[in-house]
């Protein structure tokens, strides 16, 4: 779902970068271990819906907002320090 | 003692320039109040931008396009902006954050926010 060039984007691509943004802000909070953590898995699996999923798509697409809506105000939670619930347990890997 | 506090008074040690970690962040030259020049905000984007681990650094410079020039999506484009944000300790909201897709208006952003250090 990456803009292309020069173009403007749509209110759902929006939607998509603003979650990014807000992804990127709520690992701040983090250690910096877990902030890198945060950091590589939210920026692979933006990444990787990018590029495999449909942009014509829009209920998936919506879904899968709404899903990292939930998962960002888990990220949120001060006591949260990583993201279990994103796909595989990656988080489990060194918790 | 006397002797001493006379010498004491009358010693004066010029003040080096402190030995500064970090030229980004020197700015003993700024002329009237704390807030940084705008080459100072030129100069510090221009080098967040060049390490950015997928932008050529040769590239860059006060006048590039992120994507269009630099070839970054719009996911770098907005990890860019977040680097931004730590180099100058801003908070930029959204709403001017999608705006920020060149160096040009970086610098223009930065130079003009009043809380920028």
């Amino acid at each position: 779902m990456a803009a292309p060039r020069g173009q403007r984007l749509s209110g759902m691509q929006k939607q998509v970068l603003s979650l990014y943004r807000g992804f990127l802000r709520a690992a701040r909070s983090k250690s910096d271990k877990d902030r890198n953590k945060v950091e590589s898995i939210v920026s692979e699996e933006f990444r990787r819906n990018s590029k495999e999923v449909d942009r014509k798509n829009f209920l998936y697409i919506e879904y899968l907002l709404r899903r990292g809506k939930k998962q960002l105000d888990q990220l949120r939670n001060p006591g949260t320090t990583g993201l279990s619930s994103l796909q595989v347990d990656l988080s489990k890997a060194d918790n | 003692m006397a002797l001493r506090a006379a010498v004491l008074r009358h010693l004066r040690v010029p003040i080096q320039t402190a030995p500064w970690r970090g030229g980004a962040s020197l700015r003993l030259m700024s002329s009237h109040d704390d807030h940084i020049t705008k080459d100072e905000v030129i100069d510090r984007v221009l080098s967040v931008v060049k390490d950015f681990p997928k932008v050529d650094p040769s590239k860059v410079s006060p006048d590039v396009h992120f994507q269009k020039d630099l070839g970054l999506d719009s996911l770098d484009n907005v990890e860019i902006v977040m680097a931004l944000e730590e180099e100058f300790k801003l908070e930029i909201p959204d709403k001017e954050a999608v705006k920020i897709d060149s160096t040009h208006l970086a610098i223009e952003y930065i130079s003009n926010h009043p809380m920028s250090s």
